[in-house]
């Protein structure tokens, strides 16, 4: 049976492709997972120019409530500004913001098949030879996203360019502020966390980077050869200290209970490898005060997913599972890094 | 001490199941709903027999460092949670003013308790 979008998803696209006829989607199944924005993997067919076109392709749709608020425009340029660099990212095809075509914003890209994005499956055993290889190739891809330069990439139009002394108060206060409306309990760690990073600020940023905002373990597509094929999910990107988007991935939630950054090596190999890659020195006591201010950012993701279900705007299971499994978790993640465990 | 809370999230589940037991959903997106269901209702097993008993031992250990009187007019699971948040919000006023006090020894009571409140709320797959 075929899948109710289908024909919507059609519609739309051949409205974008004029000289296009015989314009048909099928296969539209949707990819588990994804929290913050709907997945789903289709085929494309269409005849233009006296060829049969046959495309995999991937639509992303805003949900009605989500696990992270931001907008897909700023997510849609990341992608498409990277496309064909060093950092490897799906290709961007269509942006759609109005809520016609299929009742909620969305994006459409090219799909990177044939990889692996799991975590669970990446440290089952059977990739254990390649680890060293896919993090060298993590924390590569990370440095050249802190070296690449966000005025010459065209990213300022769509990203606020924080001064370099205010980066790390601009995210603080806007993950305070998630706190604030949507903790459905009192958070007695995270809070403390929060006032120790008002009382301990780092210093300035050394340069103003792209940030990922989710540069970890489970958001890259990865081979059988430990090589990276895609970077995913870059609904958080900002423009920011390097350091936040290094620091994220030592959020000990990420280590998936291995003792090591990501799953995957030491974090001082992790460092070393973003310093060669990115140009930068990764000063120890900021790198700490980063890591505690993901600890405590990861807190508010989790917050948020619980709440998008408790008000009824969200309520799939994907909205619960994070809340369950790593709400607590993420507590003992700030102590460890407080050194309080 | 989950959140959301697990009637509400059984409830839920409820209705998916019955959502899903319908032909014509996609078998992918059948797979991806009863799969993460199934996760859900594990962790629901496993954090349900000691429920009452955490929160009760929380509340009065929380109780005790904050000089207060944990209620127990009700042993509903609802009634403690909501007890556990009033003196969770007290802690959090107790723990700035050891901190503006310089109160070392009253902190490290408070991240004592703290400590002890994840090691109750700790499940078998915790990544920390």
């Amino acid at each position: 049976m075929s899948h109710p979008l289908e024909p919507r998803l059609a519609a739309y696209i051949a409205s974008r492709l004029p000289n296009a006829s015989e314009v048909a989607v099928s296969a539209l199944e949707r990819i588990s997972g994804g929290a913050s924005r709907e997945t789903y993997r289709f085929r494309l067919s269409y005849r233009e120019g006296g060829q049969v076109h046959d495309r995999k392709l991937i639509l992303r749709r805003d949900p009605p409530a989500s696990l992270i608020d931001t907008e897909r425009r700023v997510e849609f340029e990341a992608y498409r500004v990277f496309h064909g660099s060093s950092v490897p990212v799906p290709k961007m095809l269509w942006l759609e913001e109005a809520h016609d075509a299929l009742d909620h914003p969305f994006f459409i890209a090219e799909e990177l098949a044939g990889f692996q994005a799991s975590p669970q499956l990446l440290f089952a055993g059977g990739y254990e030879a390649v680890l060293p290889k896919v993090a060298e190739r993590k924390w590569t891809i990370l440095g050249e996203i802190a070296r690449a330069d966000p005025e010459g990439l065209g990213l300022t139009p769509v990203m606020e360019k924080p001064p370099l002394d205010a980066a790390w108060r601009r995210e603080l206060d806007h993950w305070e502020a998630i706190f604030d409306s949507d903790e459905a309990e009192p958070q007695p760690i995270a809070r403390a966390a929060i006032r120790w990073l008002r009382a301990h600020p780092p210093p300035p940023a050394r340069k103003l980077s792209v940030v990922h905002g989710d540069f970890r373990t489970g958001n890259f597509l990865y081979d059988e050869a430990g090589e990276i094929h895609g970077v995913l999910d870059w609904e958080m990107a900002h423009l920011g200290d390097p350091l936040e988007d290094l620091a994220w991935g030592f959020n000990p939630v990420w280590e998936f209970g291995r003792g090591l950054a990501g799953g995957l090596v030491p974090q001082d190999r992790a460092v070393q490898i973003w310093e060669r890659a990115s140009g930068l020195k990764a000063d120890p006591a900021a790198l700490h005060w980063w890591i505690l201010f993901n600890c405590v950012k990861g807190q508010g993701i989790w917050v948020g997913s619980a709440r998008a279900f408790i008000d009824g705007g969200n309520r799939e299971p994907i909205m619960v599972y994070p809340a369950w499994w790593l709400l607590n978790a993420q507590d003992r993640a700030i102590l460890k890094v407080m050194g309080r465990l | 001490m989950m959140t959301p809370d697990v009637p509400s999230v059984l409830s839920e589940l409820a209705g998916l199941l019955v959502r899903n037991a319908a032909p014509e959903v996609p078998d992918a997106e059948r797979a991806s709903a009863l799969g993460l269901s199934s996760m859900l209702l594990a962790l629901a097993a496993e954090v349900w027999d000691g429920a009452a008993e955490n929160l009760i031992q929380e509340n009065r250990a929380l109780a005790v460092l904050l000089d207060d009187k944990a209620s127990e007019a009700s042993l509903r699971l609802s009634a403690l949670r909501a007890e556990n948040a009033r003196l969770r919000a007290r802690l959090i006023q107790a723990h700035v003013a050891a901190e503006r006090a310089a109160d070392a020894a009253r902190e490290e009571a408070i991240w004592a308790e703290l400590r002890a409140s994840t090691e109750r709320r700790k499940l078998s797959v915790s990544p920390v």
